[in-house]
């Protein structure tokens, strides 16, 4: 069995991975682990040397495929890749697609990290911070986020495109990625700073986006399910709205549910306008 | 009034509109640039409120003072609401500070018509103008057109906006005579045409200035009268064929407060709006007609999907050969949707298609093995009639309204 340790890092896989097909070395006979191999049944032999008399030839879509899949955190994360290359590589293509058993799971991985981006893009808020601050640190924005796969570096020039010079930072229990208006800077270690900065915790400005959040809502359409659906839990609590979300159905299903509008705008007075009257200067 | 006190009131008296789209916008970067937002092509929900419904815009009126008496609308002239008006700043600086938080991608502008119609489009256009021009604004726009405004309006809004709407509010004419009488079928249907011409007129120029990129919506209420299904879609598949529309939305009534007795007090109808949605999806990704989805009568059914329902009423087509069945054919089976399709048909370019690659494309078996026939699998019951397969296959849940008013 040869163990082989990729730090997490696709370049470093592909390397590995191909020496590895080029001296024809079954997938069964290869595991990727992190750390001390916990297999004790296992004799590690090290990588061959060389390139390895097998010369594959390889689908450039295969590579791009495996590399979106390589984001995905999860048993088995290095391992699946390799025997989807092996079995493609010796002539199987229907290992890349989603009809056979291998090729469903290396797309549903792919599609999960595409889900997960596209999270990260939706659901990640920034706080900006106070004038002084932002200027000590040359930081408009923070942002502390959860991904569960690995696409933070791949997936954040999206805020680069859509905030222009503003400088951001946006960190993770993981890793980290700061711009200052021009260059992106990726940290695969998170420095400890960043995240102190990014749980800056004062932000008297959310109480607007708050006070929009309760009043687009309807709660004569209440329905909690289909919301936890296509917002999981877990980004709640990063949310500055999060904490608003069990209120607000709780009061829907105490009866606010009768019609669309929300209780705060129920209870203020009330205005008829009547024709003839210039309603504009009201 | 302060703004946090008019955000309220403002966004309380937008969300019976149903669209919160920020798809279909060209290509834009901020990057290196002064200003601020980008759009790809790609909505994006930012979050969901507990209604389940997508929170992709700041979607807000401009004032919800308004001459009109609608009797669907929350804010007509009659209804005892709180007022309030924004100025074209706040919702400038609104729309920015939300936007750098990453909470939207862009604005949704609605009004009340105060004054007249041109009075009230022009505070719209200035808004947007503010966001593009002074502000250098790449994010989404779009802006709900008044029907009376001057067609010059309408075509600066054009300019500025990425998606223009204009509600055609109810299916007929005699129910938008009944309950919304200052509006007219004719001049909303002038106004789309004016959208369309303006589309038409950039339409192969790839030089010319954009004009609403994202295309043109509409809505129309559901359940505020008693028009069928049949006339709704008929309705919807007339102007996605006459105006080029992208998308009809449709929206359940949703009682209001302070209701008069012209509309119903009572719960939206939330799966009858769902089952419009699925037969509008039919006819705009899967080429169904309208006419086609409703043969036995007037209303979709409740209890089953319109593509189960059009597959029960037309059984002479299946089962249907996976292995070689035309990919338009097979998009027409239950339970398999277009990506199915799509790798079905690269799966059946390498070998021939099993039972066991449904699962693996986590198809809806249940609702497409009747249909089907594969190279190990030939429905052993193709003579079951419709109405026991129907009584198979329906949802779960009972076709009536849920029971939120018990």
């Amino acid at each position: 069995m040869i163990a082989l340790d990729c730090a997490d890092e696709f370049g470093t896989w592909r390397g590995q991975a191909r020496v590895l097909l080029g001296h024809g070395i079954d997938p069964a006979q290869v595991t990727w682990v992190q750390g001390p191999m916990d297999d004790l049944l296992a004799v590690p032999a090290s990588l061959p040397e060389g390139p390895g008399p097998f010369q594959a030839r390889i689908p450039a879509v295969l590579l791009s495929q495996l590399e979106q899949a390589a984001r995905y955190c999860g048993e088995q994360r290095w391992s699946l890749l390799y025997e989807v290359l092996w079995r493609v590589a010796h002539g199987d293509r229907t290992a890349m697609l989603a009809g056979d058993r291998l090729g469903s799971e290396l797309q549903r991985r792919i599609k999960q990290v595409g889900r997960e981006a596209h999270h990260l893009h939706a659901f990640l808020r920034f706080v900006p911070l106070p004038e002084v601050l932002a200027k000590r640190l040359q930081l408009d924005l923070v942002a502390y986020h959860e991904p569960a796969h690995d696409i933070l570096e791949s997936a954040s020039g999206h805020f680069a495109e859509r905030l222009g010079r503003q400088r951001w930072l946006i960190a993770t229990p993981r890793d980290g990625i700061r711009f200052d208006g021009k260059v992106l800077d990726y940290r695969r270690e998170c420095p400890e700073q960043w995240r102190e900065w990014a749980r800056h915790g004062e932000d008297p400005g959310a109480e607007l986006w708050r006070t929009y959040y309760r009043h687009i809502f309807n709660p004569a359409r209440v329905n909690p399910d289909v919301m936890r659906q296509h917002m999981p839990g877990r980004f709640w609590r990063h949310l500055p709205e999060g904490d608003l979300i069990p209120r607000l159905v709780g009061q829907a299903r105490q009866g606010k549910q009768r019609d669309g509008q929300a209780l705060e705008v129920a209870e203020k007075g009330g205005k008829r306008i009547s024709v003839g009257v210039d309603a504009s200067r009201s | 009034m302060q703004l946090i006190a008019k955000l309220g009131i403002l966004a309380d008296a937008a969300k019976y509109d149903a669209s919160c789209a920020s798809s279909g916008a060209p290509k834009r970067s901020s990057r290196g640039r002064d200003g601020l937002g980008a759009t790809d092509g790609m909505g994006i929900c930012h979050s969901y409120t507990p209604d389940g419904r997508c929170v992709s815009l700041l979607k807000v009126l401009l004032t919800n003072f308004c001459l009109y008496d609608c009797q669907y609308c929350v804010n007509r002239r009659s209804s005892n609401v709180p007022r309030a008006r924004f100025t074209p700043e706040e919702v400038v600086r609104l729309t920015l500070d939300f936007y750098r938080r990453n909470c939207i991608s862009g604005l949704f502008l609605s009004s009340g018509i105060i004054r007249s119609a041109d009075y009230t489009m022009e505070q719209l256009v200035e808004v947007a103008r503010l966001l593009r021009e002074e502000y250098n604004f790449r994010g989404y726009i779009h802006l709900k057109t008044i029907p009376d405004a001057d067609p010059l309006l309408i075509e600066q809004a054009g300019r500025l906006a990425d998606r223009l709407s204009v509600n055609i509010e109810l299916p007929t004419e005699a129910s938008l005579q009944r309950l919304a009488p200052e509006k007219q079928v004719r001049t909303i249907r002038q106004a789309m045409g004016t959208i369309h011409r303006g589309q038409q007129a950039v339409a192969n120029e790839p030089r010319a200035p954009r004009f609403t990129p994202a295309g043109q919506s509409t809505q129309m209420i559901v359940g505020a009268d008693a028009t069928d299904d049949r006339t709704i879609l008929g309705n919807a598949e007339s102007l996605y064929q006459g105006f080029g529309l992208k998308r009809v939305y449709y929206s359940a009534f949703s009682p209001i407060p302070d209701s008069p007795n012209s509309v119903p007090l009572a719960a939206p109808p939330l799966l009858r709006e769902h089952r419009l949605y699925q037969a509008d999806f039919l006819m705009r990704g899967y080429g169904y007609k309208a006419d086609e989805l409703l043969t036995e009568s007037s209303n979709l059914a409740l209890d089953i999907d319109p593509k189960l329902a059009w597959a029960l009423a037309n059984r002479d087509v299946f089962p249907l050969d996976l292995n070689r069945a035309e990919p338009t054919l097979l998009a027409r089976i239950p339970g398999i949707g277009l990506r199915s399709v799509q790798r079905l048909v690269a799966l059946r370019r390498e070998r021939r298609i099993r039972y066991d690659d449904l699962v693996q494309l986590r198809c809806v078996l249940d609702k497409a093995r009747p249909f089907i026939v594969t190279s190990d699998y030939r429905p052993p019951q193709t003579d079951v009639r419709s109405g026991l397969l129907r009584a198979r296959l329906r949802d779960s849940q009972a076709p009536v309204q849920m029971g939120l008013w018990g």
